[in-house]
C-alpha cells in the first residue's frame, strides 16, 4: 500500500471511530438525557440555550466531518503533502484534535444534561468546559506524533538570490527588529485585565462558580499579548525569536543550523492565516501582512517571521553563516 | 535594524552606538515615522548597557534625527544630517586605510585622483 493509501486508511478508521463515538453514547444515554438538551451555559453557569437531542448529534458529526474532509483535501488533492513531514503531522494534528475536541465537547454536554428532568435543570458546566480544549490539545500532540514517521522531502526552495554585506575586519554587527500586531495587543491587554479582576472579585465574593471562565479569560489575554508581538535579533550566536513584553517565550537557533535566509512578501491568506503555525521545523510566525524574515535550515525545513526590514536582517544572516563555516576564527 | 560597530573604535561606546543608527537610518531601512526596535532589544543584541543605547538615542533625538512620543516609542523624525554620514563614512575609510598600512595623506591623494 503507498503513502496514499496508508493515510487514507489511517484517516478513515479514526474518523469512523470518532463518529462511532459521538453517534453512540447519546444513543445509549437517549433514555437518561432530557430532549431538547441543554447545550450552552451563561457566564453564571447556568444553561442558558437548548436544543432537540437529534440536532446536536447531527451537529457535532456533520461539523466533524466537515473539518475531517477539508482536513484531508489537500493531501488527497497533492501526494506532495503526504511526502512531508510536517504536512502529515498537520493532518494528524488536525485531526486528532479537532476529533477529541468534538468528543470531549459531547462529553461534558451529555454529563451535564445527564439524568435532568429538563434541559433548564441541567447541572453546571464547570470544569467540563477545559475537557473539549484538553482533547483538542491532547489529540492534536498524538495526530501530529501518528503523522512523524515516513519520509521527509524538503518543499521546493523559493528561488531568491543569497544577498550578504561586507563585514570589515575588527567589525561587529548585529540586527534587531521587531513588530506589533496593535489590536492583538490591546484586546489581549483588555481582557488580561478583566479576566484578573474577575478572578480577584470571585475569590473575594467566595462563589467559585465564575473562576473557570474567569481564567480562561485572563490565560487568553495573557497568550493574545506575548503573541501580539515578535522580536527578532540576529547576532554571531545565531538568531533569537522571543515574543512579547517579558521576551518569553523565546528560541534561539544556532548559526549551524541555518542554511541561507532571504526576504519575501508574504501575506496571511497565504500562509493559513494570522498567528503561529507550522510545526517544530517548518514554522510560521505571521502577525501582519508583508516583509518577511525566511531562515532555511541546513535540514531542509525553514522559519518565517513577518517583521521589519527584513532584507537587511536575511543579508546579515547570509554573511554570518558564510563566515562561520568559513572558521571560528573569521567570526567576530 | 542592521547595526554595526568597530571594535577598534577608541571612541566612547554611547558615540559609537548613535553612529551605527545613524547610519542604519541613513541607510534607508526606516523611513521618517517609522517606530524603532525597542532600546532593550538593541541593547541585548549589542550586549552593551540599555542606559548606553538610551543615551544613544537621546543624543539622536537632540540632532532632530529621532522623536520620542510616550507610549508608541522611539520613530524616525527626520533622516539624518548627509554630511554626518558622509564624516562616518570617511572616519571608517580611514580606519581601514590605516590597517593596510595607508597615511591620510595617501587617502587624500587617491580621492584626488579617482575624482
Amino acid at each position: 500500500m503507498g503513502l496514499r493509501g496508508r493515510f487514507l486508511f489511517a484517516a478513515a478508521g479514526w474518523f469512523a471511530l470518532v463518529t462511532a463515538a459521538l453517534v453512540a453514547a447519546p444513543l445509549t444515554l437517549w433514555s437518561r438525557l432530557p430532549d431538547p438538551v441543554a447545550v450552552h451555559w451563561g457566564l453564571s453557569g447556568a444553561p442558558d440555550g437548548s436544543m432537540p437531542l437529534a440536532a446536536l448529534l447531527l451537529l457535532d458529526v456533520g461539523l466533524w466531518a466537515l473539518v475531517a474532509v477539508g482536513a484531508c483535501a489537500p493531501a488527497l488533492g497533492r501526494a506532495a503533502v503526504l511526502r512531508r513531514r510536517a504536512g502529515r503531522m498537520g493532518i494528524g494534528a488536525l485531526l486528532g484534535g479537532v476529533g477529541l475536541f468534538f468528543v470531549g465537547l459531547q462529553a461534558s454536554t451529555l454529563w451535564a444534561n445527564l439524568d435532568a428532568p429538563g434541559w433548564r435543570q441541567a447541572a453546571h458546566l464547570g470544569w467540563g468546559v477545559v475537557v473539549p480544549l484538553a482533547g483538542l490539545l491532547a489529540g492534536g500532540a498524538l495526530g501530529a506524533l501518528a503523522g512523524r514517521p515516513g519520509p521527509d522531502e524538503p518543499p521546493p526552495r523559493a528561488d531568491v538570490p543569497v544577498r550578504g554585506i561586507r563585514l570589515r575586519h575588527g567589525q561587529r554587527a548585529v540586527w534587531v527588529s521587531s513588530v506589533r500586531n496593535g489590536w492583538l495587543t490591546v484586546i489581549g491587554g483588555a481582557l488580561l485585565a478583566s479576566g484578573i479582576a474577575l478572578c480577584v472579585l470571585t475569590l473575594i465574593g467566595g462563589d467559585r462558580t465564575l473562576l473557570p471562565p474567569s481564567a480562561v479569560t485572563a490565560v487568553a489575554g495573557l497568550a493574545a499579548v506575548t503573541f501580539g508581538s515578535v522580536h527578532v535579533q540576529i547576532t554571531g550566536d545565531g538568531l533569537l525569536v522571543a515574543y512579547g513584553p517579558l521576551r518569553h517565550p523565546r528560541r534561539r537557533i544556532p548559526l549551524a543550523k541555518v542554511e541561507r535566509a532571504w526576504s519575501e512578501e508574504l501575506f496571511p491568506a497565504q500562509v493559513g492565516g494570522w498567528g503561529l503555525r507550522g510545526l517544530p521545523g517548518a514554522s510560521t510566525i505571521m502577525i501582519r501582512g508583508g516583509e518577511c524574515l525566511v531562515v532555511g535550515y541546513v535540514s531542509g525545513g525553514r522559519l518565517t517571521v513577518s517583521i521589519d526590514d527584513a532584507a537587511s536582517g536575511a543579508a546579515l544572516l547570509n554573511t554570518l553563516v558564510a563566515g562561520a563555516s568559513a572558521g571560528p576564527a573569521l567570526r567576530r | 535594524m542592521l547595526l554595526t560597530l568597530d571594535l577598534n573604535d577608541p571612541r566612547p561606546l554611547h558615540e559609537q552606538v548613535a553612529e551605527a543608527i545613524r547610519r542604519a537610518v541613513a541607510e534607508g531601512s526606516y523611513a521618517p515615522g517609522d517606530r524603532l526596535p525597542p532600546a532593550r532589544d538593541v541593547a541585548a543584541a549589542l550586549g552593551v548597557n540599555a542606559n548606553t543605547v538610551l543615551r544613544a538615542l537621546r543624543d539622536l533625538r537632540d540632532e532632530g534625527v529621532l522623536e520620542f512620543r510616550r507610549g508608541r516609542g522611539v520613530s524616525v523624525l527626520n533622516r539624518p544630517d548627509p554630511r554626518s554620514v558622509i564624516e562616518e563614512k570617511l572616519r571608517s575609510l580611514l580606519a581601514e586605510a590605516v590597517q593596510y598600512g595607508y597615511r591620510h595623506d595617501d587617502v587624500i591623494e587617491l580621492i584626488r585622483e579617482l575624482s
